[in-house]
């Protein structure tokens, strides 16, 4: 029966750093060959963990909804309503978005989503999260000075521009809807979906133009 | 906690490393780490809030320069332990004693490719109706408490507005100790200006999700 002590937990953690090998791929060794033989993990359930965030979820997901948003006002409408449904459309909902809600850019307003607790994130929809979302930095700074963190992205926004800052403290999370670039009216969604970056999806990039790429 | 976790507004980290980067993993065991605690056994009150919780409690300094994914690894250990279906001598010698019998088995593959499909609510029924309206200015408590909590200290003490209300959701500080309890969940919008001193003037604001009892009317 789990404790629910948290000065057990604080002497456990100690103990370990000391028991536990002091490079992690060693810990990693150490711990999954003890917890299989004590049939505590089904090595082929981390495998099919493994295959399906390494070749099956992924930002191409994301990048689908908000193509379909651009090209489909009915879709979203839907998506900004309930952006757990709307992805329910493509089979997408799942894996830590049972809460989601679609934040959307706007020419006046630039959203960015952050968890300065732990590093919660949109799984299902946008896979595993890139490192700079999980570091000290990201989470430190990006509530505080939102402003300073898009500019070492390349974003730049004049004073007009509001920024949003959304903090995931609960189970709901956050997915930005990007701005759909100009001079892109003629393209498939299949082709929109191309030009949707994951950090545009996060609020680290905001100009999806095809031209931004060259310039 | 008053914990190091807490980082939001935290001063002096320098420019974030890796904005290049579009590789999720970077060596085998990070994604492995990553499996291991998504399918382990687990104890029978097991619940996230307790996972992060226990997270939080690693040495400050481990939290602050370990790998993300092998914080993820020691913390299951720490809480294996602490069911006790793993024992320190165990993990000393590196072989087992015993054969646990865990309250909740190992996932299986199957189950595995079932649950990242299901979009798990956290909705809980509250009977009481909610305290606060769209649109009130609330004030965050100052005091967060020594156990877990999402109320995050750069909001402690500071006015915003109600900007949604969700209705019951599972409460966290209390879903960390084992018990489900519903309240009423809110996203709370502060300017910046009310939060930093540097960015008095500006139009730019901060959306927190945050429970009923993170707060009272300003």
């Amino acid at each position: 029966m789990a404790s629910f002590d948290s000065k057990t937990i604080s002497h456990i953690h100690h103990e370990l750093h000391s028991l536990l090998p002091s490079e992690p791929a060693l810990r990693t060794r150490a711990l999954e060959s003890l917890l299989a033989e004590k049939k505590l993990i089904d090595p082929a359930t981390v495998d099919a963990w493994i295959e399906m965030y390494r070749d099956e979820i992924g930002p191409k997901r994301g990048a689908a909804v908000v193509a379909r948003a651009w090209v489909d006002p009915a879709f979203k409408a839907r998506l900004l309503a309930d952006a757990t449904q709307a992805i329910g459309e493509f089979g997408f909902a799942g894996h830590a978005t049972g809460h989601l809600q679609a934040v959307e850019n706007t020419a006046d307003v630039h959203n960015l989503v952050v968890c300065t607790l732990c590093s919660c994130y949109p799984f299902s929809i946008l896979g595993l999260s890139p490192s700079w979302y999980k570091s000290n930095e990201y989470r430190a700074r990006a509530v505080r000075d939102p402003r300073g963190v898009l500019a070492e992205f390349g974003v730049e926004l004049d004073e007009g521009t509001q920024v949003r800052v959304w903090d995931s403290t609960s189970e709901r999370r956050y997915l930005v809807l990007p701005e759909r670039p100009k001079g892109v009216k003629e393209w498939s969604e299949a082709a929109l979906a191309k030009l949707v970056t994951r950090n545009s999806m996060i609020g680290t990039e905001r100009d999806l133009s095809p031209a931004r790429a060259k310039a | 906690m008053d914990g190091v976790h807490d980082l939001g507004g935290r001063e002096g980290f320098g420019p974030i490393a890796g904005k290049a980067d579009d590789k999720v993993i970077h060596a085998e065991w990070e994604i492995r780490d990553f499996g291991i605690k998504q399918s382990s056994a687990a104890g029978q009150a097991w619940t996230i809030d307790w996972f992060r919780h226990c997270r939080e409690l690693a040495d400050p300094v481990d939290y602050l320069t370990r790998p993300y994914y092998d914080q993820w690894l020691t913390t299951l250990a720490a809480q294996l332990v602490d069911e006790g279906y793993l024992t320190l001598d165990e993990i000393k010698r590196g072989a087992l004693a015993f054969t646990p019998r865990p309250g909740r088995p190992p996932q299986t593959p199957e189950a595995a490719r079932a649950s990242v499909k299901d979009p798990r609510s956290f909705v809980v029924n509250v009977n009481a109706p909610p305290r606060f309206a769209l649109g009130q200015t609330v004030r965050c408590r100052l005091d967060g408490g020594s156990g877990h909590t999402r109320l995050p200290g750069y909001v402690r003490g500071r006015a915003g507005a109600i900007h949604a209300h969700h209705g019951g959701h599972v409460l966290a500080d209390a879903s960390a100790r084992g018990e489900k309890r519903g309240e009423h969940l809110y996203t709370v919008s502060f300017a910046s200006a009310d939060l930093w001193p540097e960015a008095k003037g500006s139009l730019d604001r901060v959306f927190v999700d945050l429970w009923e009892s993170y707060l009272e009317p300003a």
